[in-house]
């Protein structure tokens, strides 16, 4: 089947899209964003996160038609002109990156949660973050990069 | 593969009723899994996230119908007090990304004896609301989940959506799992207080083949307020009462052992959830919450 | 990116950001599946049904049938591979089957879809046999391997240990035994294979180019000139893609059968169950004598482990047994149970991380029966050499470490008696345990340096970055090495083309090359002096270091960690951790903080989460995915502090660095097993330390 929708402001259509295939398949595979990870199909590790119209969602899980018209907002979408995100560099500032597999669905979740809530509780980060799994970090540095990216935001 | 997708209920129903073999999708947690794991590959998909009838909840006589695509997420906000056990439940469901799009239509409609939105339904005496072109029919939930991941939902039916009482005293929810987040429930426990009615319910989830209530303890503990005149005087439950009712809840666990956790360790767990919880809802029923 | 510039030959020691960090935030880092590839292919693996027996006949005509498919592969139509003398890279060679999961065959398709669902329908079928895939400690075909992983001895012996052991005041006998665990870093295994005029083309996600390159030009029988190997990005390995493994070879034979087109393989995190390697399961019986004192005078640490019946893995649980504490006897041994099971391989620290939780959580026990607190106890015990080679150490500084984090932690104010201390319905407990590493050193690595004009180096080696810090290290470590700035220093790595570099093991990256990096340094100064002309260009190999025949080297370090249990339900949590380190000079305190507390988590998801459940009907891990093998998630790691010790070891290596990369999870379990036992008084000897297990409190 053919699928339309916008990624990242841009619209895209794409031909030959098997209907049983993920919107993560079709961002990496038929679009070549490769930005958001295959590392679990389960939603269980958040790899794999994006914006679907506006809401925080795992690709993995979001079927390809259900996408159909809508809006989708990638880990390459969020660097505006070549400057890279609060959320982006607060990663790499914090030392918040190692292997950096599961970084892009923390730098999205990070970035859904922050949309909504600039001064973030500590549980209400941890919480936020709780399904996006790490295997390299344990997760401190990454919670010192949500904190630090807060507090620019909120500054600015 | 064919994707269907309705604009409208009755179009749903439409293709429902043409396609039986359509399986319905909507946040797809469950059954984007078994598709991107290859355990299923249907002839046709039907996704009813452009369905807008089944995506609003509304209150009729003290009772609310909550749509089949209501998501967590909205639960948790828009019900949180009329609602609290469910909300509750709804809380310890996966991620922000998984509640963002799961339904407790989709927990209906796996029917998992772990599924988080089920025992609250049981302990407040909800209904399901199945529907086809003929019509709409409700089921008490009990009825509904006949065991581990099976139902009585027909052929040419989806779920609508179901009826559950307002709270009309505190409730609660309490699950264990394996670790602190992103948790498959080891088991869980929800309570309901009925104050009106003088009643108590209760339902334990993942430690029996479906969600089971646990009648007996129900029934003991209700007598137990009874002759206390507890209901009354908002007195406090003897710590015997709520032990006892924490076993008699255990003896209505039928649970096995898996990965996540011995047989034994279900039991003993779902009692002490068991009094834990009602300690908590008795509290907050004594502060005239 | 803020980058810190710095004084040159003042790199080393600065808290740089990541160097690739940028690309990897943005989603630009291109890991092995995502590199361009020209009209890629896809294969998806067939896999037995079955844990041991022979495939009698093959049935993919459905599946050929089906359009886009390209080929199905089977051992019938396979190529012959050069060498199959290594049984885990024979693939597809005979009919035999060794293992459930193993693969028997691929579908390669214009889809992935259409390959996957292909592969469903080719049907196979079997002479089943009958299969073992358990580990038991009563086996009666347990047998000496000829050495252990490492090269290390099987069996050590010193003084009497029977002697010793039977007239000791204090005894301890006990039995320790770790899971089968799988490593599974976040990036799925993942080979792109391109065969194109002779010459071989992976990009793979490894902790290797080289190492890659060396094994499958000798399993296809090809010039390691025709095999390149890319690997810029990868998404994590702890072991699991520091050897080759059959996926690998799987991809190059598709990509030899159909020429010029790309092959694309990535394994799904199921599949990563059956094939890339996992910690063996470990039965482990320490015991332990002691005078009155609490001097040990008998250590005896007897280590059972699995391998698979196709190829020998024998991990050296009991090795760091060999040095850690003085002793006036001591006798370890390793014995092997071969079954038909996947073959187990590296995953961090091999050896040290279960041998270490059986250890650490027997002396915890033995200074409780001695009366003495747990880390008087270690101080006690400690040794002035290495009693293993009889040389000192190049530095140790357990005592400090244990010092130091007593005082961070507030260990001090510890009350001794198990079970002491409730707080509502929680049982709060503390514990410690002693981490060590060994210094190890890998032949093989060289380094390119040249001068590129306006004051710019290129500095080249085929390293790899599995999330580590390489990138960063290396171009810190070149920066001082030269005597430039690291802005002056253009860092190629991950990749055949450059010069050769060891594995990414056994923690020692940054021992090997960085050494190699100075010492291509030092040549190039010697030869092109400090205003070299652009184009100079010098490439060195990795230097001897003579001192490795004067010193032991090893890293220490000491874990403390609070435990909260619930009274009711035995759930386990644990709000703080504690770590110092003494593992020489940080080459970037911001990297290396990040790799300790990551280490600390692996062994606290050790300690509580980790198990591959195999079923022995069949032989497969059942939890085979994210749901059901819990690795811990944010909410499950409370504070980890760590720390360092300053710690200046001029033998190691011209950096000072000891390895890093796998002491973090070593001890780390058995601190926690420690505090689980003083808030419950509940002993748990069997990992991981699951509520039932603690039940009834």
């Amino acid at each position: 089947m053919r699928l339309s929708c916008t990624v990242n402001g841009e619209k895209r259509e794409v031909e030959n899209v098997w209907e049983g295939e993920s919107l993560l398949y079709v961002l990496r595979e038929r679009m070549g964003l490769y930005g958001s990870k295959n590392a679990c199909e389960q939603g269980e590790c958040g790899s794999c996160s994006v914006y679907l119209d506006g809401t925080l969602v795992c690709s993995c899980l979001v079927l390809a038609g259900q996408a159909e018209g809508c809006e989708i907002l990638t880990v390459e979408g969020l660097a505006e002109d070549e400057r890279l995100h609060p959320v982006q560099e607060a990663f790499v500032e914090a030392g918040a990156v190692q292997c950096g597999f599961c970084t892009p669905g923390f730098v999205v979740a990070t970035h859904d949660l922050l949309q909504r809530n600039i001064t973030p509780s500590e549980a209400e980060i941890r919480e936020a973050l709780a399904g996006n799994l790490c295997r390299c970090t344990g997760y401190e540095k990454i919670l010192d990069a949500v904190r630090l990216a807060a507090e620019r935001m909120a500054a600015s | 593969m064919e994707f269907l997708q309705p604009a409208t209920w009755r179009e749903a129903l439409e293709a429902k009723s043409a396609h039986h073999e359509a399986v319905p999708i909507f946040g797809g947690t469950d059954v984007m899994v078994e598709m991107n794991f290859d355990r299923r590959r249907p002839g046709y998909v039907l996704d009813l996230t452009r369905v807008p009838e089944i995506q609003v909840w509304e209150r009729e006589n003290g009772k609310f119908r909550v749509g089949a695509g209501v998501t967590y997420t909205r639960i948790i906000t828009d019900l949180k007090n009329e609602l609290p056990a469910l909300a509750m439940a709804s809380r310890t469901v996966g991620s922000p990304q998984i509640r963002n799009r799961g339904t407790v239509g989709g927990n209906l409609g796996t029917s998992s004896p772990a599924g988080d939105a089920l025992p609250p339904l049981y302990a407040s005496d909800a209904e399901v609301e199945l529907a086809s072109v003929e019509g709409i029919r409700r089921v008490p939930v009990g009825e509904f989940v006949t065991g581990p991941k099976r139902n009585v939902l027909r052929r040419e039916e989806l779920i609508w959506g179901f009826i559950i009482p307002e709270a009309e005293g505190p409730q609660q929810y309490a699950k264990i799992g394996t670790r602190n987040a992103m948790v498959i429930a080891v088991c869980s426990f929800g309570l309901a207080l009925h104050p009106a009615r003088r009643k108590v319910g209760t339902c334990i989830g993942s430690a029996a083949p479906t969600p089971v209530r646990a009648k007996e303890a129900e029934e003991f503990i209700e007598g137990v307020l009874a002759e206390g005149d507890l209901w009354e005087t908002r007195g406090a439950i003897s710590e015997a009462a709520l032990r006892r009712f924490g076993e008699m809840v255990e003896m209505s666990a039928r649970p096995i052992s898996d990965v996540r956790g011995t047989a034994e360790y279900r039991r003993r767990a779902v009692g002490v959830l068991a009094r834990r919880t009602l300690s908590w809802a008795w509290a907050e029923y004594r502060d005239g919450r | 990116m803020s980058m810190i510039t710095g004084a040159p030959g003042r790199a080393i020691g600065t808290p740089l950001d990541r160097i690739d960090g940028p690309q990897k935030v943005t989603g630009e880092a291109p890991y092995a599946y995502e590199h361009h590839v020209e009209s890629p292919l896809y294969l998806y693996p067939l896999q037995s049904d079955i844990a041991r027996g022979r495939i009698t006949h093959i049935d993919a005509s459905a599946a050929e049938a089906l359009p886009g498919v390209v080929i199905v592969i089977t051992h019938e139509n396979a190529p012959r591979l050069a060498d199959t003398s290594d049984k885990e890279y024979a693939v597809l060679q005979s009919e035999e089957v060794a293992f459930r999961g193993q693969f028997i065959g691929a579908v390669v398709a214009e889809t992935f879809e259409t390959a996957r669902h292909a592969a469903h329908l080719v049907e196979i079928s079997y002479d089943e046999e009958p299969h073992d895939a358990v580990l038991r400690a009563d086996r009666d075909d347990l047998y000496v391997p000829e050495q252990v992983n490492a090269g290390f001895p099987t069996d050590t012996e010193e003084g009497d240990f029977e002697v010793a052991y039977a007239s000791a005041a204090v005894k301890l006998d006990e039995t320790y035994t770790t899971p089968m665990e799988h490593n599974n870093p976040m990036e799925p295994h993942t080979t792109v294979a391109v065969w194109r005029e002779g010459d071989l083309t992976l990009y793979e996600s490894t902790q290797g180019a080289h190492p890659v390159r060396r094994t499958v030009a000798q399993v296809f029988g090809l010039d390691q000139k025709r095999v390149n190997v890319v690997a810029p990005y990868v998404g994590g390995g702890f072991g699991s893609k520091g050897l080759p493994h059959a996926n690998t070879i799987l991809a190059a034979l598709a990509a030899q059968m159909i020429e010029g087109r790309p092959i694309k393989f990535a394994l799904t995190r199921q599949q990563m169950f059956s094939c890339v390697g996992y910690r063996t399961p470990t039965i482990q019986r320490i015991r332990l004598g002691a005078d009155e004192e609490g001097h040990l005078t008998a250590i005896s640490h007897d280590a059972i482990v699995q391998t698979a019946k196709i190829k020998e893995f024998a991990e050296q649980a009991a090795v760091a047994t060999r040095m850690m504490y003085a002793t006036e006897s001591r006798r370890t041994t390793h014995r092997v149970a071969a079954l038909d099971v996947a073959v187990p391989s590296w995953m961090r620290a091999p050896g040290e991380a279960p041998g270490m939780f059986a250890l650490e959580s027997a002396m915890d026990e033995m200074a409780i029966a001695c009366g003495l607190d747990p880390i008087e106890f270690r101080i006690r015990n400690e040794p002035e050499i290495d009693a293993e080679t009889g040389l000192p150490y190049s530095s140790r500084n357990l005592v400090a470490c244990l010092r130091e984090g007593a005082r961070r932690f507030g260990w001090e104010s510890r009350d001794s008696t198990p079970r002491a201390r409730r707080e509502g319905r929680w049982l709060v407990g503390s514990g410690v345990a002693s981490s060590t590493y060994p210094v190890f050193r890998l032949p093989g690595s060289r380094a390119r340096v040249r001068y590129e004009g306006e004051g710019r180096y290129a500095v080249e080696i085929g390293a790899a970055d599995i999330g580590t810090g390489t990138w960063t290290t290396l171009t810190q470590i070149a920066a001082d090495a030269l005597g430039v700035g690291v802005g002056e220093i253009g860092l190629r790595i991950g990749d055949t083309t450059l010069p050769q570099a060891s594995v990414e093991g056994g923690s020692t990256g940054i021992t090997m090359w960085g050494s190699t990096i100075f010492e291509a340094a030092r040549v190039f100064r010697e030869r092109h002096g400090q205003n070299p002309s652009e184009g100079d260009e010098v490439e060195a190999g990795t230097p001897e270091n003579p001192e490795t025949e004067n010193y032991a080297m090893h890293a220490f370090g000491a874990y403390f960690a609070e435990a909260r249990v619930d009274a009711d339900t035995a759930e386990v949590r644990i709000p703080r951790m504690t770590g110092v380190f003494a593992v020489g000079r940080i080459i970037n305190a911001k990297t290396a903080r990040s790799q300790f507390i990551g280490g600390m988590t692996m062994g606290l998801s050790m300690a509580l989460h980790e198990e591959s459940v195999v079923d022995p009907r069949f032989g497969h891990v059942v939890n085979h995915d994210f749901a059901e093998y819990h690795i811990p998630t944010n909410a499950d790691v409370g504070e980890i502090e760590v720390s360092w010790i300053e710690e200046e070891d001029p033998h190691v290596n011209p950096m000072g660095s000891k390895g890093i990369g796998e002491i973090g999870i070593v001890g780390s379990s058995a601190a926690v097993a420690n505090a689980v036992y003083h808030a419950t008084g509940v002993r748990v000897r069997d990992l991981p330390i699951t509520p039932d297990k603690l039940l009834p409190l």
